[in-house]
């Protein structure tokens, strides 16, 4: 099928996803002494802190790592063709709120008649939390949360439910960068975990976790990227203009029922960019007005891109002969 | 398996192989492709000979939380009874390939429906995806519903609460309901389509 081909780039056999791989399996060994995790089916997960305190006034950033037995996944914010990303239920102290989980870029899990988008091995899902700058000093306040996650096999899914805890004092002053992390089970000094060097400076393997999970973040495209996107025949054409001729590609919707999950993404590199040719979803029921989503270029370049459809017939006035342009040829 | 049964499969699963992009068969407004199952009571199952009458299939793996949400808060048994009980005939399919999850025999099938007090007319027994392919069902529970002239009016989720958790049963708007209340009473159907959201259908591996 030709779709196996064009997302070859994706297949764990190749370099992109064996680095992830091993990185995954490095970080799992660092890991390992220290963190049992909260069981969930066929994996385990953790609530965890960048930061040693919560800042009155700062942002704090918790994450949600998930380590996944081989051969199961659980999914982005928008799940593909099947499944259901993971939810939270935070229980916080007064003055702290919980903005917006941050997804990092996906994979594309391709089973029978059918594309997922989700995540393999280990991913941390970072939350940053917004402390109110009247926030008194107090001591450790525990923040909660309760999580529903659906971990599933090409063949089955288990939902999964785990009530996990941290504690973290409150102080006025800003977070040291190099804070270090305070799990609830540490707090007791007898606890025989704080024996161990890694429980006691737990920290560098958090910094290091949101540090890579800050990096798997897609980021907004560069400001002088231009993109258009154009309906055509049932097809949604995005032509893109980096200024310099791109091989690979791929596309992650945002919202469901935008694309045909499954359809193949076909890939035309052009001088100073590409086009990507996507199958319009058969679900759209009103015109869509504007494309959303990742954009992948390599293994550590992704980005977020939410495009305008052109209007019909005006398509090609400006944006296109742009495109051909060989201004930005080396 | 006689001969002149087998030419027919193989053509449609090169059919299926050959011409991926002309597989959207079932489409909102479009007549609803015609088939013929086998049920788990045994009797033998002709879509066209329910012209005349509102059609509902349910798109079926008993393994799956999505369907088991469903099951087991009562709301599918719920629907098939309140629909079937005005006249609707509704199909539950189970497309799942032997060895795969929600696959089931005509009595594995018979005790489920029995145990869950399901009350559908029949359950069609697809292990080798041809109903499921026909419709190009993606998940379960995804849910057609067939209006009397046999043209699909409604395809998608069977509500919108697209997760595994009982407590959004009660407060989830029903897609299938709605399609059924409002083109009953000569309405438009609002939602004609939305994403099909559960478990991918457990289909037989592709060969190709």
């Amino acid at each position: 099928m030709r779709i196996e081909r064009k997302m070859r780039w994706f297949n764990p056999s190749l370099g992109f996803d064996r680095a992830l791989t091993w990185g995954a399996a490095l970080l799992l060994c660092a890991a390992s002494a220290h963190a049992e995790g909260t069981p969930i089916p066929h994996g385990t997960m953790e609530l965890i802190a960048r930061n040693q305190w919560i800042a009155a006034g700062h942002t704090l950033d918790l994450g949600l790592r998930f380590q996944l037995e081989k051969g199961w996944h659980i999914y982005w914010v928008n799940p593909g063709d099947s499944g259901e990303p993971p939810r939270v239920k935070w229980q916080l102290p007064a003055g702290l709120t919980a903005g917006s989980m941050e997804w990092p870029t996906p994979r594309r899990l391709e089973s029978s008649s059918i594309v997922d988008y989700g995540y393999e091995d280990a991913v941390l899902l970072i939350v940053p939390m917004h402390a109110e700058a009247g926030l008194a000093a107090q001591p450790p306040a525990r923040l909660g949360a309760e999580v529903r996650v659906l971990v599933c096999s090409h063949e089955m899914c288990i939902p999964g439910k785990a009530q996990l805890s941290l504690a973290l004092p409150v102080k006025s002053q800003p977070p040291a960068p190099n804070a270090r992390t305070i799990d609830a089970r540490n707090l007791d000094a007898r606890n025989p975990d704080a024996r161990n060097p890694d429980a006691r400076n737990p920290d560098a393997r958090s910094i290091d976790l949101f540090t890579a999970a800050r990096k798997a973040l897609p980021r907004p495209a560069p400001g002088n990227w231009k993109f258009s996107v154009a309906d055509a025949n049932g097809s949604l054409v995005l032509s893109a203009n980096l200024g310099r001729r791109v091989m690979q590609a791929i596309f992650f919707p945002l919202a469901e029922s935008q694309i045909e999950n499954a359809a193949p993404q076909n890939v035309q590199p052009v001088t100073a960019g590409f086009r990507l040719t996507l199958r319009k979803s058969d679900r759209l029921l009103k015109p869509l007005e504007r494309l959303k989503g990742v954009l992948v270029l390599s293994a550590s370049q992704s980005y977020l891109i939410d495009v305008p459809l052109s209007k019909p017939g005006a398509a090609r006035s400006k944006k296109a002969p742009a495109l051909e342009s060989s201004r930005y040829d080396p | 398996m006689k001969r002149s049964t087998l030419y027919p499969i193989l053509a449609i699963v090169l059919a299926l192989c050959a011409a991926p992009s002309l597989l959207s068969a079932a489409k909102v407004g479009a007549a609803a492709p015609d088939f013929t199952g086998t049920a788990s009571n045994g009797k033998t199952i002709r879509l066209s000979d329910y012209r005349g009458k509102y059609v509902v299939l349910e798109w079926h793996n008993n393994g799956c939380p999505f369907v088991g949400k469903q099951y087991n808060s009562g709301n599918m048994q719920r629907l098939q009874k309140q629909w079937t009980s005005q006249g609707v005939v509704w199909f539950t399919i189970l497309s799942s390939a032997p060895g795969k999850q929600g696959y089931a025999t005509a009595g594995e099938e018979n005790d489920y429906m029995a145990k869950m007090q399901a009350a559908p007319p029949a359950a069609l027994l697809d292990p080798a995806g041809d109903i499921g392919h026909l419709y190009d069902a993606k998940t379960s529970p995804q849910m057609v519903v067939i209006n009397p002239q046999g043209v699909v009016i409604y395809d998608g989720a069977i509500d919108d609460k697209p997760t595994t958790d009982l407590n959004d049963v009660p407060g989830a708007t029903n897609y299938v309901s709605l399609a059924l209340q409002q083109a009953m009473s000569g309405k438009p159907v609002e939602t004609p389509t939305t994403r099909p959201y559960g478990c991918s259908v457990k289909y037989a591996d592709a060969t190709h």
